[in-house]
């Protein structure tokens, strides 16, 4: 038996708040950036030289220069966090019973757990492998230029998952991951906080999460396959030559 | 003259006493048309004789309405918790080529066999005071008129026999979790709606609004496809969120 802590009774008083700040953070900001990320990593596809729509994109991001990072960290790394950290002491406290009675619905719940480890260990991992944060352990390799100026965000991301055979697979299970833990997460969230009630609301906003999920996973693999097709031998496209400085500068 | 005459099996879980260890016993039924599985622990008492024909004891069980009204004969039947009274062997060998299985149900402490103790679910009730409040014994006249619409809101959760069906297939009704159970959470709304009821609805909200409340619900749904009495629990479920969600609110900002 855990021994009753300060921090047990402080996190039992407070626990409806979290759980519904928990709710709240999985939508807005950490669902609202999954959404961008895959719908800016699609341009990748776009027609026209290779990246350059991709590398117009990450550097309207990239123009919050000095302030990114700080964005980066209150907006996306730390309520992502709390949503992981709460998430899998919500997981240790279930215990899935889909293989006794196989409902949709208890199936979506077991899939929302496991979904939501793959989706943690693999934006971890995503993290380690494109963010300078993992520059020391190895990772890092998103650069979005070169020390020349030229534009290589799509040229370096190409490289990182084009890397091994196994990288694009991993990409797909984990983006899918956080495809479905969303868009059921809104499913969920609908219910948790009472908009949708009666069954028949609750199936439309099934239909309604479907397609969302539908086309961000389409989105998703647009994007990856944008990546592992991308020609990494010929040389990097050079794109909008004002904004290497730009970016460096900061605002 | 006698004829040769079907048979099934009955694996049926046992258990002594509360502490006692758990063992599996078989039991040669004979087939007879519109047997339920009370009737067949029944005929395992009068001749508690297991397959391998060893000296048993009768099954420890409990029953009392025996139509799906009382709740007591809740148990675990080839994997799927229901009332033993409406289980009928027809049906429940059509869903198993092998012996039917019977377990006691398993989120509660084991009192003999197939008898549980189902204290949790009501002391879950006592905790959203899952009852109307009344001063006294003298008269209070006639209540406040109720209309046809909050009546049929009303009526399907006051259905609820407290058999145990959805915190027995719900996943986060555990040791490791404090949640008080879909038919708990279905109790305080119907209280809540009832308009003498009322009166205790913001006491029911702080219980739903706290650790085990609505909080600790997973929305898997499974009690409400496995509830007999086919009571709306998701509906509940879904109204208790929006009301804590509006409750806190008030809370905060005041009424």
């Amino acid at each position: 038996m855990a021994h009753p802590t300060e921090s047990v009774s402080l996190q039992d008083k407070n626990y409806f708040l979290m759980r519904r700040l928990h709710s709240l953070l999985g939508l807005v900001p950490v669902g609202a950036f999954l959404c961008v990320h895959l719908l800016t990593n699609s341009t990748v596809l776009a027609p026209g030289v290779a990246g350059g729509e991709f590398q117009k994109s990450v550097e309207r991001i990239h123009a919050l220069g000095p302030l990114l990072v700080p964005v980066e960290i209150v907006f996306i790394f730390l309520p992502l966090l709390f949503h992981s950290l709460l998430g899998f002491q919500i997981v240790f406290n279930s215990e899935s019973n889909a293989q006794q009675y196989r409902y949709g619905g208890n199936i979506r719940y077991m899939l929302q757990r496991t979904t939501g480890i793959l989706a943690f260990v693999f934006i971890f991992y995503h993290i380690w492998q494109m963010h300078w944060f993992g520059k020391p352990l190895g990772g890092g390799a998103f650069e979005l230029h070169d020390a020349a100026g030229a534009a290589t965000g799509a040229m370096t991301t190409a490289v990182a998952i084009q890397q091994a055979w196994w990288i694009a697979p991993v990409y797909a299970i984990g983006v899918l991951s956080c495809v479905f833990h969303l868009a059921n997460g809104l499913w969920t969230s609908l219910i948790t906080w009472g908009i949708t009630i009666r069954p028949s609301s609750q199936r439309t906003a099934g239909y309604v999460c479907a397609a969302f999920g539908i086309i961000l996973a389409i989105a998703g693999m647009g994007a990856l396959t944008g990546f592992y097709n991308y020609d990494v031998k010929s040389p990097p496209p050079v794109v909008g030559d004002g904004h290497a400085s730009a970016t460096s500068q900061g605002l | 003259m006698i004829t040769m005459s079907k048979s099934f099996t009955v694996n049926i879980q046992r258990q002594d006493d509360p502490h006692g260890p758990k063992y599996s016993e078989s039991f040669e039924i004979p087939y007879e048309p519109g047997l339920n599985m009370t009737t067949v622990l029944q005929r395992i008492a009068a001749n508690p004789v297991t397959s391998d024909n060893k000296d048993s004891t009768p099954v420890a069980y409990d029953a009392c309405c025996l139509e799906e009204i009382c709740g007591a004969c809740t148990m675990v039947i080839n994997g799927h918790v229901r009332q033993a009274c409406s289980a009928l062997i027809d049906n429940v060998l059509k869903e198993t080529t092998g012996p039917i299985d019977v377990k006691p149900m398993s989120k509660f402490p084991v009192v003999r066999d197939l008898v549980v103790n189902r204290k949790a679910m009501f002391e879950s009730l006592k905790r959203v005071k899952a009852w109307v409040r009344v001063d006294g014994y003298h008269d209070l006249g006639s209540g406040p008129r109720v209309s046809p619409h909050e009546q049929e809101d009303a009526y399907p959760l006051s259905k609820c026999m407290t058999c145990g069906c959805c915190v027995e297939a719900c996943p986060q009704f555990n040791d490791k979790s404090p949640f008080i159970g879909p038919a708990a959470v279905s109790q305080a709304i119907l209280f809540n709606a009832n308009p003498t009821g009322k009166i205790d609805s913001e006491a029911r909200l702080e219980v739903l609004a706290s650790r085990g409340g609505i909080a600790d619900c997973g929305n898997s749904q499974n009690c409400v496809k496995v509830c007999p009495k086919e009571i709306p629990l998701t509906d509940s479920l879904a109204k208790a969120g929006r009301d804590t969600t509006l409750y806190k609110l008030r809370q905060f900002f005041g009424r």
